[in-house]
This record gives C-alpha cells, structure tokens and sequence, in this order.
C-alpha cells in the first residue's frame, strides 16, 4: 500500500479523509446532510459500518497506511447505539489508539471519534469541516508515515 | 501425562538456532526458544518457530508415488526403490554419473543428507550435489 | 531457595497430577512437567520461560487433573489474565509462588517481581518479595520527547523487524485461533520490513488490558527492538483511561468488552 502526497506544486494541499459512519445513526446524518444540501467538504470518503463498534483498530491503521490523511469514526450517541452497547467499545477503544499514535510519533489529532445522531445534519456539517481544517493544518499523512 | 521439551536444531538455514519441540504425550503441540543457545540466543526466525509444522501436515504423503501416464499412483517402498535403481543405473550406464544430480532436503537429518552426497559421490561417482536451500 | 522449592514441589507432587517448571538436563533447561518420582534434582529456576500456556494446554488436555506450577510474579499475573479469559481454571491449579530477587527485578524492570499469592485460592510463596525494580530509562525519557523524537526512535526500530512473529507467538496472552496479524487485509505478505507501524501498533493494540509486563517478547526478538517500551505505554494508557491493571487481580473482568456501566471511563466523553 504505497501512501501518496496529496500535494502538487500549485495547489495547496487538500486532506483525504475517511470516515467510518454507523449504519443508524451518523451515516443517516450524513445523508440527511446531503438532503439538506448542507455544505460538507469533499474531502471526505465515507464508509458506511453497521456500528462504529465494527472499527477496528486494524482498519484505521489500513486506512492511514493507503493514503487516508485523517481518520473519523463517527457512531451514535451513548445510549442511541442500535445494539445498546456497541459504541460503549468504540468510546474505549479509540482514545487507546489515539494515544498509540501519538506514542509512536504520528499526531492523534489525525484520529477523531464523535457522536453524531441522524437527525444532527448540522453537526456532521460542522464536525467534517472541521476535521478537515484541523488535519489540513497537520500536513500530508505521508510526511509522518513514511513511503 | 507428559510433557517434555526435546532439544534440537533448526532444519531449515545454516545458522542453526536451538530450538525446543513441546512434546506432549508423543505428539507435537508447539515450539519454544533455546534460550542458552550461543548463537541464537533464544531468538528464532518465522520458518524456525514453525520448524515443525511440516511433520503432521496433511499434505505430507503417506506412502510412495509412481508417476503413471498423467497422475501420480501409490505404490510400496520395494516397487518404488528397485524402479529407481533400475532407472538410476540405466542413466549412468548409458550417459555417465555426471548426468545424475542428487539433492539433498531441509526436512532430512544431517546424517540422511551425508549419506546422500557419499552416494553421489562415491557409488554414482558425481560431485552433482546441492540442497533444497539452495533453490 | 531452590531446595526450598524442590521440597516443596516433592511434597506437593504426591497429591497433584504435575508441577510445571523448569528442567536441566545434560543439554539444557527448558520447560517440563514434573511428576511424582522424578528426578526433582533437575528443576531450577531460570532462564525464565512463559510457564503459563503450557498449564493451559496441560489442563484442556486433561480437564480433570490437578497442575501445579512453580512461578514468578510475571507467570501469576499472566495466569491471572488467562483465567478471566477462560484459558486457565484457577481451582484446579496450585501456585507455588517464587519471589524474584532485587537483581532479578532490576533486569526485568520488573514492579512486582513475585506473585500476590492473596490472589489465589491455592498458593504458596517461597522467598520474600524484593523491591521494584526501577523503570526502563526510555519510558522515563518518553514523555520528553516530540512527535517527531518518537517517530524517528520507533521507525528505526521498527526497520529491524523480520516478522519472525515471535512476539507473537511467545506471548502468554496470545492465544487467538485466528490473528490479525496474520490477515494479509491488515498486513502485507512478503513485505519486510513490515510497513510503519502497523504490525506493531496492532499487537499493541491487542495488547491492551492483556500484557502484563513478562517481557518474553522483547527477550526473544531477534531484532532487539524495545517492545517493553511500548507495551509499558500501552498499560499506562489503560491504567489511566480505565483503572485496570492486567494480572492485578482475578475478580475484575478485562474493561474493553464491557459496557461503559461496568467498566467507566475515566475521561469526560462529550
């Protein structure tokens, strides 16, 4: 999986996210976003899991490794989650990874967990941006990760 | 009830790092390091640590193989060994030893492998001898 | 302190099945399981093995029998992991607990360097606990470093990697049929060494609330590459976000599992 800089000489840099969305809850605000036509940024490529407990930590690291320059995992609100307790594992799984990262050498910021209903189509507008802005500022993945 | 460890030698490269067999009842169920090995230190390689996965593979074959037409057939150890001879000698009676090459297995003992390349050399009278490490 | 553990085990061999510990014998010392009548002359006490997979293979093998096992503070915590994940049956197995000694604890950086025996229902403990041994260095060091510090210290380290997977496979808690690690949609086949730092932050992320700090790992890495260090990170990180201490005691059910009711966080979530 060779990473690839996102950056040409004109152009300034443009983050590739992806975004791990929960079947019920945030992939739903997602769509309900694009109904709306709210501005969401391009940047993101969603994939769409049946819970954010689904994510695991051999899929963010996958992600970072084909070019993702951020990772989002967005999940329903405790207490929301379609199977009860799914992102109860979400919750204490990606803080450890988030750490993980930061461990070895790679910015957490570029991990971010959040809540995001479906009926919260604003949020997962203002959440994405800025994700987005936080990650632009951090710079192409392939600077921290290596070829 | 026994559990053992069986001490020996990696059969794989020449480094040859010691290396444990977890014995239990009679039959294979791991491997561990040899920790007071001087050259491997209680170190191994990934074909070390699975050194033994060959001995119970079901791939392994059970009885010998006589190619027949487009398949392989099953056969005893005295067909298998005098067709051999007699293809053997019938090679090196009619182009000479140096025709014959002999190689030698990882999965084999030292001592199975010495006997090998005397053959080669001595009976078959070749020096053609090389290792399956080698390919 | 090994006569005191030979007659121990010699005592405590007429009532159970075997004793698992260490043997020497004329061509070296490695793992065995005693039984009565042995030549108990033979067992000692190093170089240090993880004892803790072979009683769990010894008691799926014979679920009625009675082990015993002649153990450190590291072989007990990883027994005490391995109970809770239903690897090893705590009631049928005696702990014959042995108190490393200050240099031993040192090597290892070591904090506990023998067995908590109150743990157990059937334990004894020979010798007496020595101190902690103090900290590796480098984790101390750690928490100076920048991001970039770290990334160049672990992306050298991680270039000496050969996959031999003998982190893995020496690990007391790595007992999964099937590994991540061996999933070529997580990591690469035939590529070494392997891409950073995937391989190793998902053996550290399974790690968590797992490793309890026996360093078998690190002792058999060809390579020599410091995975105490991040392993010892890991536990902190566990330690502080979910109060739990791999191997501190068997009542506490592992935190990751579980619901945020059974096992809170100790973070604000938003």
């Amino acid at each position: 999986m060779k990473v690839e800089r996102n950056i040409t000489m004109s152009e300034s840099f443009e983050p590739r996210i992806v975004a791990f969305l929960c079947n019920w809850c945030s992939y739903a605000g997602a769509d309900n976003a694009g109904i709306a036509r709210m501005q969401s940024p391009a940047n993101i490529l969603p994939v769409r899991v049946m819970c954010s407990g689904r994510v695991a930590p051999e899929m963010i690291l996958r992600a970072f490794r084909s070019g993702a320059d951020g990772v989002l995992v967005l999940g329903c609100h405790i207490g929301d989650c379609h199977y009860i307790s799914g992102n109860h594992r979400t919750a204490k799984r990606i803080p450890l990874l988030r750490n993980l990262l930061g461990h070895v050498g790679i910015n957490p910021d570029r991990l971010r967990l959040d809540w995001v209903s479906s009926a919260e189509a604003p949020k997962f507008a203002s959440v994405t941006q800025e994700f987005v802005e936080t990650v632009r500022s951090l710079g192409p993945i392939a600077e921290e990760m290596g070829g | 009830m026994e559990y053992q460890n069986v001490l020996t030698t990696c059969v794989y490269c020449g480094a040859g790092c010691g290396l444990y067999i977890q014995v239990l009842d009679g039959e294979i169920v791991g491997v561990l390091p040899d920790k007071e090995h001087p050259i491997s230190r209680g170190s191994l390689c990934i074909k070390g640590w699975n050194a033994t996965s060959f001995v119970t593979h079901p791939d392994r074959l059970r009885t010998p193989l006589i190619r027949r037409g487009d398949g392989f057939e099953e056969t005893t150890w005295d067909e298998a060994l005098t067709l051999v001879a007699e293809r053997l000698q019938g090679i090196r009676h009619e182009s000479g030893g140096d025709s014959l090459g002999f190689l030698a297995s990882a999965k084999c003992t030292n001592e199975e492998n010495y006997l090998l390349q005397k053959f080669a050399r001595a009976v078959v009278k070749t020096n053609n001898v090389d290792h399956c490490a080698r390919l | 302190m090994i006569e005191d553990v030979r007659a121990h085990v010699a005592e405590k061999l007429k009532e159970l099945d075997g004793v698992v510990a260490l043997r020497q014998t004329a061509v070296g010392t490695a793992p065995y399981l005693f039984r009565e009548g042995d030549d108990l002359s033979q067992l000692v006490l190093g170089p240090r093995f993880p004892l803790a997979p072979i009683v769990s293979l010894l008691q799926k093998r014979y679920p009625e029998a009675r082990f015993g096992i002649v153990g450190r503070g590291c072989d007990a915590r990883a027994l005490v992991e391995m109970a809770k994940r239903k690897q090893v049956d705590a009631d049928r197995l005696y702990l014959l607990g042995m108190a490393c000694t200050t240099e031993e604890a040192e090597e290892c950086h070591c904090a506990e360097p023998a067995p908590d025996i109150e743990l157990w229902p059937w334990a004894e403990l020979i010798g007496s606990p020595a101190e902690g041994g103090a900290p590796n260095p480098i984790v101390a060091e750690y928490e100076d470093m920048s991001l970039e510090e770290r990334r160049a210290f672990w992306q050298q380290q991680f270039r000496k990697c050969i996959k031999c997977y003998g982190c893995r496979d020496i690990c007391p808690e790595c007992f999964c049929e099937s590994c991540a690690l061996e999933d070529p949609l997580w990591v690469e086949r035939g590529v070494l060494a392997p891409a950073f730092p995937t391989f190793h932050l998902i053996r550290a992320m399974h790690m968590a609330s797992r490793c309890v700090a026996c360093r078998q790992c690190e002792l058999v890495c060809p390579a020599h590459i410091p995975l105490t260090v991040l392993y010892d990170l890991i536990r902190r990180d566990v330690g502080d976000l979910l109060g739990y201490i791999p191997g501190a005691d068997i009542a506490t059910p592992p935190p990751l599992s579980l619901t945020l009711e059974e096992s809170p966080m100790r973070i604000e979530l938003e």
